[in-house]
């Protein structure tokens, strides 16, 4: 009986994948806002790629006779206090703050959904265990949490990524555990139960499967905050090297500017703004695409 | 059309937010001009307002709107007679004989006398209280009471920077003393301005004092110290109005003000000397080609231009050239190529890596930058390790002895605060000041130098002592314990109509000859 499933299982699966995709762009293709977002965040991925080889400048070559230089058609967007090519250190800066906060968010998610799925399948005490902890990590502001993180482990990226990954472990493990208890109930998992699957079975073949598409989407929507938490690390001296050009440290290092050259602090502001408002709008896209509850 | 309506609606929100503001500051804002009140802003908080204990220049130049001493310092840090009416110093400069100025009064009307200068001398002097003040006295053998107006004070061993010490030793009333309040919070001294009110991290109040001694040199009934940390609200309020007074001025704001008939900007030359310590005790910076590379490969003029904004000259000694006994040295010339070549003699043709150390401030950050990118030109691979300030000097003054700091390269200031010779070379290149016993951060052992230092305060003659001075800029120039950067230009802007109130050459505000137009 379990064979047959299992070898039926797999093709009904695919062709089932394959039609939920082409109905998902459908709908997706509908969201302006969030369609927009999603190709904006293609070219940041392409310029993360290939940024270092195309920028026109050196983005560390100091040039000290063009400091401070207002954007022209040399310097798209301006030069800043060591005559460093602003738009180049974006660029090459976009791999700094898009791997940081991916791989953040992504290192959360993994122990976050692992922490959800088990506390919702299991309840009782795991599930109170759990859950109490992620309660107390919860009463700490996400930032506050994070400076003291840094505090504790020493300043660098490594360390804001363990620190932005760990703020994110409760909101996930939380989100993935309310799935889980929905998914749990249903009636496909209890007849997959009641043939005898053990319970790794039921939580990885059946259960995480359905909890997917709410991962997708708050994964979207919390990469926008640690872009911000990995930019507001740096630019309080607790992240990226002063000299590299993370966007963060970019925004702290010119705000002594701002009166006097305003593109300096103006164009990594700009950046980080609709970096985050593009995840942001994706994540809302994505959400009403995926989610069985505003579907319908 | 558009952007007058912005315009418009600009000026209604800004009406509404003053308006908002409580009616108590409106009436506040009116009696400012009628009691000719001004405001300071700053860019620190005052530690304490003991005048015995306050070791950082804030606290020092907010003690000294309230104290004065026997001596104190005019506006180029030449030292003049205050309290004192005259002084003598024997030939053997042992002893310091002072003539009190008579008919001088503290704020609590006790009388200012020989015997006020004993209540002080005694509490400076006691062990139990650990003052600051100790320091300036660490050559003082005894005090006697001459008369009434006279005392004398006997040095066991002469020192030439005496003088400049005693201007760091306010007098407070022997009453205040005797009460045993916390004088940190309620001081009394004889200054021109009495204490009004301190509200810790907001602002320090003082008033004019109506019996002062002296002149009255100025017309202005109450002054307001507000400790602003953030470059921007500072160069504001200077631009608003809000503050009559604003030290320091941000470099960057500097053009900006310029341009704006309403407010003077002040240069003034500092004993502020900028500069990075090399760690002479560790390898590769033991080897003197190595640390001369180094400053071959700084373009000074180019630091001055992007990290200073252009306010500051090249520092060409190992002092400020507002530093007494100053002697000009010839700067290391910014020389890629001998830089390069320097290394390949001593060994590091591909160049090393190493650290710099710095605090948290974006200049500093910008600074150490700078000293990157430069030093990369001769391989030298910086990494760039900015650290809160009590962090910093936690890292820098624990370790005990040269073998254990770990500290390579820091970039930091140094300001010799009574102007001095000593100060400014004591204990920053003798070798008994190593930390954590003093500021050699650069390990800087020269057994010459040691001798000199020692040798220029056991004789009281001038030229004697500019000589030896002379010699251990010039020994201590050519040894390149440091990167020589520059010495910084004091910026200090005020409204059009404010006049008398000045900064130091070592970053002290001056009020006494505040006067409103």
């Amino acid at each position: 009986m379990s064979d047959v499933q299992t070898e039926i299982m797999p093709e009904g699966a695919v062709s089932m994948k394959e039609g939920k995709l082409s109905n998902f762009w459908k709908d997706f293709r509908k969201k302006k806002p969030a369609l927009i977002s999603f190709y904006f965040i293609i070219l940041l991925f392409i310029i993360t790629l290939i940024g270092p080889y195309i920028v026109p400048y050196d983005p560390a070559a100091p040039d000290y006779n063009k400091v401070l230089e207002s954007p022209s058609l040399q310097h798209l967007f301006g030069t800043d206090s060591f005559g460093r090519d602003i738009l180049s250190r974006l660029a090459v800066g976009a791999r700094i703050s898009l791997t940081v906060s991916i791989s953040a968010v992504l290192l959360g998610a993994l122990v976050g959904t692992f922490l959800g799925l088990i506390s919702g399948f299991f309840g009782k005490w795991v599930d109170r265990a759990i859950m109490r902890v992620c309660d107390v990590l919860f009463a700490f502001p996400d930032l506050i949490l994070a400076i003291g993180i840094v505090a504790i482990l020493g300043p660098g990226l490594k360390n804001v990524v363990i620190a932005v990954a760990f703020f994110s472990i409760p909101s996930f493990a939380r989100i993935v555990r309310s799935a889980t208890l929905e998914t749990k109930e249903m009636l496909f998992v209890e007849a997959t139960r009641s043939i005898g699957a053990s319970n790794k079975r039921m939580i990885w073949k059946h259960i995480f499967p359905e909890t997917v598409p709410t991962i997708i989407v708050y994964f979207t929507m919390k990469v926008g905050t640690a872009i911000l938490a990995a930019a507001s690390l740096s630019f309080l001296g607790l992240g990226a090297e002063p000299s590299s050009p993370d966007w963060g440290a970019m925004l702290s290092n010119s705000r002594d500017y701002i009166d006097s050259s305003f593109h300096l602090v103006f164009f990594p502001g700009l950046i980080i703004f609709l970096t985050v408002l593009a995840f942001n709008l994706l994540g809302d896209g994505l959400r009403d695409v995926l989610d069985p509850k505003t579907k319908d | 059309m558009k952007s007058r309506i912005s315009l418009l609606l600009f000026i209604m929100m800004a009406f509404l937010a003053i308006t908002a503001c409580s009616s108590d500051e409106n009436s506040e804002g009116k009696a400012k001009d009628e009691k000719k009140e001004i405001t300071i802003a700053i860019d620190q908080n005052f530690v304490t307002l003991d005048p015995h204990n306050a070791g950082d220049t804030v606290s020092i130049f907010g003690t000294r709107a309230m104290y004065e001493g026997l001596v104190g310092f005019d506006q180029n840090m030449e030292v003049i007679p205050v309290l004192a009416e005259d002084y003598e110093v024997s030939e053997d400069a042992l002893e310091y004989t002072f003539k009190l100025r008579e008919g001088v009064t503290f704020h609590d009307g006790e009388p200012f006398n020989a015997e006020a200068v004993q209540a002080n001398f005694d509490r400076i002097m006691d062990e139990d209280q650990d003052l600051r003040a100790k320091r300036n006295f660490q050559y003082v053998d005894k005090m006697e009471v001459l008369g009434d107006y006279e005392v004398k004070f006997t040095l066991n061993q002469p020192f030439s920077a005496m003088l400049n010490k005693f201007a760091m030793v306010p007098f407070i009333s022997p009453k205040a003393i005797k009460e045993d309040k916390d004088l940190g919070l309620n001081p009394v001294g004889t200054g021109p301005f009495q204490f009004n009110k301190w509200n810790q991290g907001d602002s320090l109040v003082v008033d004019k004092y109506a019996d002062y001694w002296g002149e009255d040199a100025t017309n202005v009934e109450k002054v307001v110290y507000k400790p602003v940390p953030e470059n921007g609200s500072r160069a504001a309020m200077l631009k608003t109005g809000e503050a009559d007074f604003v030290y320091p001025v941000p470099q960057q704001n500097v053009k900006d003000f310029e341009n704006n008939d309403d407010v003077v900007i002040e240069k003034t030359p500092s004993t502020i000397a900028r500069y990075v310590s090399i760690n002479t005790f560790k390898e590769p910076f033991n080897d003197v080609k190595v640390r001369k590379a180094m400053n071959m490969a700084v373009n000074k003029e180019a630091y001055i231009d992007v990290v200073k904004n252009g306010y500051a000259s090249i520092l060409d000694s190992t002092m400020s050239s507002e530093t007494q006994y100053y002697s000009k040295q010839e700067p290391y010339t910014f020389d890629v190529e001998e830089a390069k070549k320097l290394m390949k003699e001593a060994g590091y043709a591909d160049g090393f890596e190493a650290e710099i150390w710095g605090n948290s401030s974006s200049e500093t950050i910008q600074g150490m930058e700078f000293i990157k990118q430069q030093l990369a030109q001769i391989d030298i691979d910086v990494s760039i390790k900015s650290m809160e300030e009590g962090t910093l000097s936690d890292e820098i003054y624990t370790p005990e002895t040269p073998e254990d700091a770990k500290v390579q390269m820091w970039y930091v200031s140094w300001s010799p605060s009574s102007g001095d010779a000593d100060g400014a070379t004591r204990s920053l290149f003798s070798s008994e000041y190593f930390p954590p016993n003093g500021a050699n951060t650069a390990y800087f052992n020269n057994s010459d130098v040691d001798k000199w230092i020692n040798a220029a305060n056991e004789t009281s003659v001038k030229e004697e002592q500019a000589d030896i001075y002379s010699n251990i800029q010039s020994t201590v120039y050519d040894e390149a314990p440091w990167i020589f950067l520059a010495t910084d230009t004091i910026l200090s802007g005020h409204t059009k109509n404010l006049d008398g109130v000045y900064v130091l050459p070592d970053g002290s505000v001056s009020i006494k000859n505040a006067t409103l137009k």
